[in-house]
């Protein structure tokens, strides 16, 4: 009984601590916030471009192709595993969903929510990466043997590098809220970890109609 | 079953699932203003497309097969 009494003073504690934190409005952080995602949301149109150029290359080659996928030592190169691929675009699409629950369960301040939502997050943006390995190992074509191969191995190089820093972001994200450098009013690094994973997953909607549907 | 299939399977089940989990955190964040849920907005959207994209390659409407 005693026990108990204790656990629910000390919980009651605890949340009062994480309550006058989020009451704790920064004036100053206040001010420079919306500054801050403004110059995160430019840093995201930079990529946007970046991926722009890879994939107008990508279209100019296809469209000026008599047959794609292009034809290599008198053979077509064989299309890609559509299934395969499908079911590794919803293993990042699912890591979408989970970095928002994970910012959601933030701003509700459930730290232990929290901390599910984003590990599984970047278990499954390692699932992605492995997905690709594999994909790689079984392409049918090379990176140097084909337009297509260039291409594919490029843009999904390209976009597989930002699932990996991603990655590595939010596990530093991770790290960082767990030492108690965000509060339940200061969390502009989380909010710009859920954006470039929002981002990253919608560059590959993208790369998958393009290299696997089209 | 085939590697295809139980490939296809899990792409439908799981496009199903996200798609709908997506489309509930869109509508929920839909009230909300300022630039970072705005892009949210913008980018769930999309995502939600994904996830239309990968049911209808699950389904074998979009895209060729290998097997």
């Amino acid at each position: 009984m005693a026990v108990s009494a204790k656990a629910r003073s000390s919980a009651f504690l605890e949340r009062a601590s994480v309550e006058a934190r989020f009451h704790d409005v920064d004036p100053v952080y206040a001010e420079t916030r919306d500054i801050r995602t403004l110059g995160f949301v430019l840093f995201l149109l930079a990529d946007c471009i970046l991926f722009s150029s890879f994939i107008f290359a990508y279209l100019y080659l296809r469209t000026s192709a008599p047959v794609w996928p292009p034809v290599v030592d008198g053979k077509q190169i064989e299309h890609l595993d559509v299934a395969f691929g499908a079911m590794n675009s919803i293993v990042l699409f699912g890591s979408g969903v989970t970095m928002h629950f994970a910012l959601e369960s933030w701003k509700n301040l459930k730290k232990a929510a929290f901390n599910f939502w984003i590990v599984l997050t970047i278990a499954l943006g390692l699932g992605f990466l492995s997905g690709q390995a594999h994909e790689y190992l079984s392409a049918p074509m090379t990176w140097t043997g084909s337009s297509f191969g260039a291409s594919f191995f490029t843009l999904t190089g390209l976009h597989g590098f930002h699932v990996f820093a991603g990655v590595v972001f939010l596990t530093v994200l991770a790290i960082q809220a767990n030492r108690g450098v965000y509060t339940g009013s200061k969390y502009f690094g989380l909010v710009a970890g859920t954006l470039y994973w929002h981002f990253v997953d919608v560059i590959w909607v993208l790369l998958f109609f393009l290299f696997y549907l089209w | 079953m085939t590697a295809a299939l139980l490939e296809r399977t899990i792409a439908l089940i799981g496009s199903l699932i996200v798609g709908g989990t997506a489309t509930l955190q869109l509508r929920n964040e839909w009230p909300v203003g300022g630039l970072a849920a705005d892009v949210t907005k913008l980018l769930l959207g999309l995502m939600i497309l994904g996830c239309v994209l990968a049911l209808l390659a699950s389904l074998d409407i979009l895209g060729a097969f290998a097997s």
